[in-house]
């Protein structure tokens, strides 16, 4: 049976997110430079290379939670919307938020990539309190 | 006969209509939120951002520049590597010489850069182990980048001489980004042979030894001035002198090595061969 519409698109950016999220992991682990401007306010490569990249004392990148809260985010949203997928959305979006906190605040410089994916997190919480509502 | 009334259509109660919520609204508030505290990060960001320093009059500078250039030996060696990663790798090329036929160490960066500013420190302090430098003046990175201000000194407009190696600077732009300096296609074609993601700082040691990026975080710089910092490299336990000292101590390990330990003074110390061991 076909998805609602609201669903489908709920599981399409959180696919997307996957995506970005395992590109940037995959940078990371092959200590290259992501696509991304390296000057000014945006500079995706001073962000990745900071301490906060990683989870705290390990290697393994912030990208990698990524890629796990967006593969839950995609099994949550086959099922019927409701407050599960709020609930969910909510512990996203509080992630990104400390996360953006960095960017601005500690770091001062934007991750181009990083922001594609915290818009996703965004767009789905958007999502979710919509179709409660 | 009675006449059959009809009975009276039953009243029905008045409902009153529910004042809903429109169904944009909530959507519409969690996009408000998050628009109000991204805003609210960025006037604490603009609040702590440090303004730029002034740069220094000729003769302060001239002050400073004496001082981090005429660090004493045993600074070096008390500080050894220091807190510096080592970032130098081992490169195969064509030996680079410069325009007088020494060996030649290549800088490749910008005013903007603050990896840059961390990394012009100990180069001076290294360089000027082997030669001197002129016309040195300060500046700081950009202010809208990371470590926004870092201060330091621009190669922009400096001379450095050596009779030992050839030095070339470029700086690419200034600290708005502004288009300064150029590399020579041959120095493009090294800068992209050893870095092939362009990074800056890259530096070159005659095509023995490449790095691109900073051996330690400008971040140890921010906030100081250039006064304070020289004062701090006389310090060998300083966090400064540690990053610094050790990063120059690893560049005049590797220039050693591309003049086969001339001058013997500076290379032949145990600081220094330890540090050549390390290099390979």
């Amino acid at each position: 049976m076909a998805l609602p519409r609201a669903q489908a698109a709920a599981v399409l950016i959180s696919v997307a997110g996957i995506g970005i999220s395992i590109y940037l992991t995959a940078v990371h682990f092959a200590g290259v430079v992501p696509a991304c401007p390296a000057s000014g306010a945006i500079n995706c490569e001073a962000v990745l290379a900071s301490p906060y990249a990683v989870l705290a004392g390990s290697s393994v990148p912030t990208s990698a939670l990524g890629i796990a809260w967006f593969a839950v985010s995609a099994a949550v949203w086959t099922r019927p919307s409701g407050w599960v997928q709020v609930a969910w959305s909510a512990v996203g979006l509080v992630g990104v938020l400390g996360l953006v906190f960095v960017e601005i605040v500690l770091l001062g410089v934007i991750c181009l990539w990083c922001t594609a994916a915290h818009a996703l997190v965004l767009a789905l919480m958007v999502i979710a309190v919509a179709a409660r509502t | 006969m009675t006449a059959k009334r009809a009975a009276p259509a039953r009243k029905q109660p008045m409902r009153k209509p529910v004042a809903g919520t429109p169904a944009w609204v909530a959507p519409s508030a969690v996009v408000a939120g998050v628009a109000l505290l991204v805003a609210t990060f960025l006037i604490i960001r603009w609040y702590l951002t440090p303004a730029p320093p002034p740069p220094l009059s000729s003769d302060t500078t001239t002050v400073v520049v004496t001082q981090i250039t005429t660090l004493p030996v045993s600074e070096f060696d008390s500080v050894g590597q220091g807190t510096a990663n080592n970032l130098l790798k081992p490169v195969s090329g064509t030996p680079m010489t410069g325009v007088t036929g020494k060996p030649e160490v290549l800088y490749i960066g910008a005013e903007f850069c603050p990896y840059c500013a961390a990394q012009r420190w100990a180069l001076i302090v290294a360089l000027s182990r082997f030669g001197s430098f002129t016309g040195l003046k300060t500046t700081s990175s950009s202010s809208s980048d990371i470590f926004p201000n870092t201060p330091t000194f621009t190669f922009h407009g400096a001379t450095y001489t050596s009779q030992y190696i050839d030095f070339r600077a470029v700086e690419t732009s200034d600290r708005d980004q502004k288009p300064l300096e150029t590399p020579t296609a041959a120095e493009q074609q090294v800068w992209t042979k050893y870095d092939p993601a362009g990074s800056i700082p890259f530096v070159d040691f005659g095509n023995r030894y490449a790095f691109s990026g900073a051996t330690f975080s400008p971040d140890l710089l921010g906030g100081a001035s250039w006064q304070a910092i020289a004062d701090e490299l006389r310090d060998p336990k300083s966090a400064q002198a540690l990053a610094i000292v050790g990063s120059a101590n690893l560049i005049t390990a590797a220039i050693c090595k591309m003049t086969s330990d001339q001058p013997a003074t500076v290379c032949s110390s145990s600081t220094i061969q330890d540090l050549e061991k390390k290099l390979g």
